[in-house]
């Protein structure tokens, strides 16, 4: 032992190179080492969940900031960056994200993108939401505001995502979860959105409530377009029903004698009530117009277009309202269609045999009440009757054989009379009319098909 | 200290030769060495430097360099002894006589 003290006091010389090689070794290793420790330190958080991670490492000591989302995370975090080899110190300077109270996440949708905004309890959260909003968008921009914060209610996400899938239902509005309140307001999509949405909301996880859903449904548009050029009746927009959409279409049919109905109607649920009766009034009055566009709008109709004398059109004007029930509204932009010139006797004959070969006036089963399907006839009808002013005209009443001859007979007369009643109230003078009365005896088809009864059942105008 | 050491292997190794070097040199080499005083003032600089390395007193990089600077001492004292053990064994084998 003696020895090695003597040895050890020699030793001193090779201190010198020692610590010039010291020197150097810190010099050279001083920046790896703090590149390594802070490449494994970053390695070793990589499962841990952090937000604003950042680390910087000065010699062996490691400086750890980070927002942790639980006392435990933060904990984690540190024993985790200690337990890393060759780290000498942690400088813990971690803290917990902020509280939010209320904790209140955003959804909200407009023309150009759907922006998420609020706070979301964890990051891979909030990458969730924002991946769920992009799928259920597809192409829409989805814009990622959220902040992040602690607080959130149980059930969160379950919750989140269910509002999300009802994001694409909306056309435009907003969703709003505060605490444990969720509020919807905005306009849905597509008709029948708005139930899907409030059928959506009953699946809400629990704890969560609806305090208010303001969700609006889209106008339910029905409209009619008639165009004398390509002769033609275009319906589009929506119907409660077959049901209905059958009632409507038999009765534009009906309506339109010289137009065909180009039906492009679809189904759908969320019309007012009444939208049957509303619009069959609606199109009785557009088919007595010349050209015209009939637009319902919720409980809003508005009809424009061109009448054929200036008496349909204050009939329209005035008597369209009547047939509407009470809540609704009604609008007409009606013109007159410009006068066609006077005709002499025989073409106002061949106008009106043309007329009464591609419609029928109607009447009630057995009675001489005119059908109101007929007023659009029955406007031309006058029409032409106006373009003739100096000739007579008799107004010929025809039944099929069914029946005793002389109820027929009565019938014919009367019907005649129910029609020369209706051109008088529409302005033209009583003296240029003759009701005459044939019952079955004059057919144009054979009574023994209920096609022939049919057409045997007319009324004429002859010219005299 | 695994970490130091594995990372800082080639220069503890020199630091090792090197003290093997000066341990082979110092059996034979006459005149005095440090005084006991000086010795013992070295010896509790020494071991005031290790406990400041151990209780963490020394922050940031010169904490690193103090360590390192150790655990190179550590090293050059290990060799001194084995290079200054070996020699006296040649030493002695080749003068059994004296």
């Amino acid at each position: 032992m003696q020895k090695l003290f003597r040895w050890a006091s020699k030793w001193w010389p090779g201190l010198i190179p020692l610590a010039v090689m010291w020197g150097f070794a810190a010099w050279n290793n001083t920046l790896p080492v703090e590149a390594d420790l802070s490449a494994r330190s970053s390695a070793a958080l990589k499962d841990t969940v952090l937000d604003k991670t950042r680390i910087a490492v000065d010699g062996r000591d490691v400086s750890l900031a980070a927002d942790a989302f639980s006392e435990e995370g933060r904990r984690d975090a540190v024993v985790t960056v200690e337990l890393v080899p060759g780290v000498r110190l942690v400088d813990d300077r971690t803290r917990l994200v902020p509280e939010a109270k209320p904790f209140v996440w955003n959804a909200e949708r407009d023309v150009v993108r759907v922006t998420l905004s609020g706070s979301a309890p964890l990051p891979s959260m909030k990458t969730r939401l924002t991946e769920a909003a992009r799928k259920e968008v597809g192409g829409v921009e989805v814009a990622d505001q959220m902040g992040l914060a602690r607080g959130a209610p149980p059930r969160f996400e379950a919750a989140a995502m269910l509002l999300l899938d009802q994001i694409g239902k909306l056309k435009d509005g907003k969703i709003t979860i505060t605490d444990t309140q969720v509020n919807l307001s905005g306009m849905a999509r597509d008709l029948g959105g708005r139930e899907a949405i409030a059928a959506a909301l009953k699946n809400l996880p629990e704890g969560f409530s609806i305090a208010a859903n303001e969700v609006k449904a889209p106008p339910y548009i029905f409209q009619a377009y008639k165009d004398p050029v390509a002769a033609t009746v275009t319906l589009t927009g929506y119907v409660p029903d077959n049901n209905v959409h059958a009632a409507i279409a038999t009765s534009a049919s009906r309506k339109f004698f010289t137009e065909k109905v180009v039906d492009n109607l679809k189904a759908s649920i969320g019309a007012p009530a009444s939208f049957n009766t509303a619009v069959v009034a609606a199109l009785g009055a557009l088919s007595r117009l010349s050209t015209g566009t009939l637009v319902v709008s919720d409980r809003e109709v508005k009809l424009s277009g061109d009448a054929l004398y200036e008496g349909a059109a204050n009939d329209i004007r005035a008597g369209l309202g009547k047939d509407f029930p009470k809540n609704w509204q009604y609008k007409s932009e009606i013109t007159v269609k410009p006068a066609a010139g006077p005709v002499d006797g025989t073409v106002c004959q061949q106008l009106f045999s043309e007329l009464l070969t591609k419609g029928k006036i109607r009447f009630a089963a057995k009675r001489a009440d005119i059908d109101p399907d007929s007023a659009g006839i029955l406007d031309h009808l006058i029409e032409t009757a106006l373009r003739c002013p100096t000739t007579d005209i008799e107004v010929a009443g025809h039944t099929d054989a069914d029946g005793e001859d002389s109820f027929n007979q009565a019938l014919s007369e009367k019907r005649a009379q129910a029609v020369i009643d209706y051109l008088v109230k529409a302005g033209l003078p009583a003296s240029r009319f003759t009701a005459v009365g044939y019952g079955a005896t004059q057919p144009v088809a054979g009574n023994d098909t209920d096609d022939g009864k049919a057409q045997n059942r007319r009324i004429e105008f002859l010219v005299r | 200290m695994p970490y130091l050491v594995s990372f800082h292997l080639g220069w503890l190794i020199g630091s090792l030769l090197l003290g093997f070097c000066m341990g082979w040199i110092s059996v034979v080499q006459r005149g005095n060495g440090t005084s006991k005083v000086t010795a013992r003032w070295l010896a509790v600089l020494a071991a005031a430097l290790v406990a400041a390395s151990f209780a963490h007193v020394v922050p940031g990089r010169f904490g690193y360099w103090l360590d390192l600077g150790l655990v190179m001492f550590a090293c050059y004292l290990v060799g001194c002894t084995i290079g200054a053990w070996l020699r006296d064994r040649v030493v002695s084998r080749s003068q059994p006589a004296a």
